[in-house]
């Protein structure tokens, strides 16, 4: 488990020698299943910050609310060290204005599997890297941490972050690179129909409430393609069509840019599962052009860059 | 089938072909296909293509130069890289992959065009009428159509 | 009147609804319930959370809907919309609560919505008490309860292997006829149960000068505190009862003019034409939305607009807590007006 007041007292550094303007971290919730992301602007502030597994935002996402040029620091562990990295890439900051503190991660905490478990009157939840302990009014609850995970999380291959400017804790041993794949492989042999079926039940329940795309951090268009009306891309409204559009179209847009941080599932109001899109498309990735998202700083994505190998790449 | 299958099929206005074969696009094209023109390849943007799906169309056909040949050197590349993967991602979906067609097509190839649109019908018509990702369809009361 | 429903007679009772209303009740979907309806193999789900996920208020306007429709050559016609009379069964007292508020928006002198209307007046609304609050909900703190009655036609208590059928409209009498009477005694238990519910719920915030302290401090730097992780999205608006803003579009592609949910907290909801935004930021947005139920809905019908769900509370991605930015909204500094 990571080690808080290590953290604590790098955070305080850094904002007391001015290294950064704001430290963008966790904070305590209302309930305990719910961390907020905060920033933290001075060293008394830093007190109250928290980093558990049940802090289930990807904050690389507010690195796009926050002024370019600002110093920003960031507490991430390897799926928002990749994110960032991404942005660099797609010049939304520069390296030179950030400052990372990396954190092996043990992967997050689904909350709903918490209240599946145990119900909503959950007054305390202690953790470590095997056993999750809820404390509720009805008493004391022993949970496995690998069957809370998410789901981004038991296949993550990146753990630990790979770019921090300090790295907090010693470094996990790496996931299992096949997992991901072993999981897209596993959908692709369903017929047409049944995967069809799946979608449909999935996409099929969405609200529009767009908060998919704000959780993740390479979701910043200022204009989304959803928000267009001429031309409009999709239906704007609930309809199946909608719907479906949206899901679709979404997954699409991240491809070469997704890193199955699982953000945009876990903060879906309706439980729609989306990372069966992305790590489609991830995979893909992999497979066509050996390309991993938010390994380093340069490599560009696939559908930015376009080569003459491409003419043998495709039949016809 | 008695009804022709729906074709959307997507040009880029430079690839023109052999002088007659393009006449017989601008003037002469089947009531079946719908013609899109778009100034490259390269500018045929997958929401395009799922604009077509959603809306009725049986089947895509894009086309577009041989590579090296594009107007604007790569656009037609680039096309590729995308929506080839966006075909690939609409099956992960459930939808046929034989439902979008891409051909890249020698302009000097007499007469390619019209087989090539033909072709793709006589497949069409043996897949059916499509049926996965048509959803302009009614709207459940009170939300949420699962 | 107060009668007596086993409940094992409710299925079939539920049932002989069906020849003459669409009845909805909520069922499970996923992780969660959703008012659908009834079906010959429907399973009523009540247990935790107590709401469903999506509040009932889609029932009476839904997430899109049709308003007119397109014909060639220019002409239109009213998107026709049969609405059978229905009945909700097992809605909870503050989405009830909450229809109800929105009425004041949606009938009046002026406008009458007609749609909204219609399937108003189609609907029985059987409502279900919480005999055991909810932990995120915080009715009694502005001024419901888990027992309220507001716009109900019916209303039960658990108690165990019997409802207490409270019919309180003629329309609510008719579906129940024919139960056995309650005791008085049964009566005098179930009250307990109501209040014992009640009172475990502790106070969320106060509510005294609340609504002083919003608009005096309209320039605080409170609101920039409160909205720094908001992510601008629409998950606690949509999922609020009583949140109705929409938005009306032209689907030229399926010949339609729809009404959609939109909601304050977009970013595209206040932008003009011009390129300008009057709430350019998450800052306003979110003083929009905790003003709007706890200022404006005060001013213009002096009323809460919040019943006290819980639902924002549960799903906000970033954890954003209503009862707490309003326990600090309390903090702030407020002078007393003598006008009034
Ligand atoms: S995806 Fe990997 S790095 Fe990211 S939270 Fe999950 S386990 Fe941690
Ligand atoms: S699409 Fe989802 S999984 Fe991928 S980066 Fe965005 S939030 Fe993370
Ligand atoms: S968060 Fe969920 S409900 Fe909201 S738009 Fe995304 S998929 Fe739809
Ligand atoms: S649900 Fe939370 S993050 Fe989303 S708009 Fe509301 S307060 Fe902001
Ligand atoms: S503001 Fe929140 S608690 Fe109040 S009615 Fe709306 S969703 Fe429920």
């Amino acid at each position: 488990m990571p080690d808080l007041d290590a953290i604590k007292t790098e955070v305080r550094r850094l904002l007391a020698d001015g290294v950064v303007e704001v430290v963008v971290a966790f904070k305590p919730g209302d309930t305990p299943l719910h961390p907020q992301p905060a920033f933290f602007h001075s060293p008394e502030e830093v007190d109250s910050l928290v980093h558990n597994g049940l802090c289930q935002n990807n904050l690389a996402t507010f690195l796009t609310h926050l002024p370019k040029t600002k110093k920003v620091g960031m507490v991430v562990r390897g799926c928002e060290n990749r994110s960032v990295n991404a942005l660099i890439v797609e010049k939304q900051k520069s390296r030179e204005n950030l400052y990372l503190l990396g954190v092996p991660c043990e992967g997050i905490i689904d909350w709903r599997k918490i209240v599946e478990h145990v119900g909503e009157a959950v007054l305390a939840v202690h953790e470590n890297s095997d056993e999750v302990t809820v404390e509720t009014r009805e008493g004391q609850f022993n949970l496995s941490r690998n069957e809370l995970l998410h789901a981004s999380c038991l296949r993550c291959a990146h753990r630990n972050p790979i770019s921090a400017d300090i790295l907090i804790g010693e470094p996990l041993p790496e996931g299992d690179p096949n997992l991901a794949r072993v999981a897209v492989e596993e959908f692709e042999s369903l017929t047409n129909e049944e995967r069809y079926a799946w979608f449909q039940k999935e996409a099929e329940r969405c609200i529009r409430c767009y908060a998919c795309r704000e959780a993740c951090p390479m979701c910043y268009c200022t204009e989304c393609f959803v928000d267009h009306i001429e031309p409009r891309w999709t239906e704007s409204g609930a309809t199946p069509a909608g719907m479906q559009g949206w899901h679709i179209v979404r997954a699409f847009h991240q491809t070469g840019r997704c890193t199955d941080c699982g953000a945009c599932e876990r903060a879906c109001p309706m439980d729609i599962k989306m990372t069966y899109l992305t790590e489609k498309l991830n995979n893909d990735m992999r497979k066509k052009y050996a390309f991993e998202v938010g390994l380093d700083i340069q490599t560009q994505p696939p559908f930015a860059t376009v080569t003459l190998d491409d003419k043998n790449r495709f039949s016809v | 089938m008695s009804q022709k299958p729906k074709i959307a099929f997507f040009q880029c206005q430079w690839c023109l072909y052999s002088p007659a074969d393009q006449n017989w696009v601008d003037t002469q094209l089947p009531s079946n296909i719908h013609l899109t023109k778009t100034p490259c390849t390269g500018r045929i943007n997958p929401l395009y293509v799922l604009n077509a799906v959603q809306g009725g169309a049986d089947g895509v056909m894009i086309s577009g130069c041989m590579p090296e040949q594009c107007h604007f050197k790569t656009g037609n590349m680039a096309a590729r890289r995308q929506l080839e993967e966006f075909n690939d991602f609409l099956n992960h979906i459930g939808y046929e992959k034989e439902r979008v067609r891409f051909v890249w097509l020698d302009l000097q190839d007499r007469g390619i065009i019209q087989k090539q649109l033909a072709q793709f019908e006589q497949d069409l018509e043996v897949l059916g009428p499509a049926k996965n990702l048509i959803t302009r369809t009614k709207i459940a009361e009170g939300g949420l159509n699962a | 009147m107060n009668l007596i429903l086993e409940k094992h007679a409710l299925p079939d009772l539920l049932q002989s609804w069906r020849g003459n209303y669409d009845v909805y009740l909520p069922q499970k979907m996923e992780r969660f319930s959703h008012f659908m309806p009834l079906t010959d193999n429907s399973v009523l789900v009540t247990h935790e959370p107590h709401n469903t996920r999506i509040s009932p208020k889609a029932l009476f306007l839904p997430m899109t809907e049709a308003l007119v429709k397109f014909t060639r050559f220019g002409g239109y016609e009213d998107a026709q919309q049969v609405i059978q009379p229905r009945i909700i069964f097992a809605i909870r007292p503050c989405d009830a609560q909450a229809v109800q508020l929105l009425d004041t928006s949606f009938i009046q002198e002026a406008y009458t919505d007609p749609l909204w209307l219609e399937r108003r007046e189609k609907t029985i609304t059987v409502g279900l008490g919480c005999h055991e609050p909810c932990q995120t909900g915080f009715c009694t703190t502005v001024g419901y309860g888990p027992f309220n009655k507001a716009d109900l036609d019916v209303l039960l208590t658990d108690m165990g292997d019997a409802y207490l059928v409270e019919t309180l409209s003629k329309a609510g009498e008719d579906c129940f006829q024919g139960l056995p009477c309650a005791s008085d005694e049964f009566v005098e238990q179930a009250l307990i149960v109501q209040r014992n519910a009640h009172d475990q719920m502790p106070v969320a915030f106060e509510t005294e000068n609340l609504k002083e302290k919003l608009e005096q401090n309209f320039n605080s730097d409170y609101w920039e505190t409160v909205s720094q992780s908001c992510l601008g999205c629409g998950v606690c608006t949509f999922l609020c009862p009583t949140c109705f803003c929409f938005d009306i579009v032209d689907e030229t592609q399926r010949r339609e003019r729809v009404r959609n949910w939109d909601t304050c907290m977009f970013r595209t909801y206040s932008l003009e034409a011009s390129g300008h935004n009057p709430r350019p930021s998450k800052v306003e947005r979110t003083r929009q939305r905790l003003s709007h139920k706890f200022v404006y809905w005060l001013d213009q019908v002096n009323q809460i607009g919040c019943t006290g769900c819980g639902r924002c509370v549960r799903y906000c991605p970033v954890g954003l807590d209503i009862r707490a930015m309003l326990r600090q909204a309390q903090t702030l500094p407020f002078e007393v007006s003598h006008a009034g």
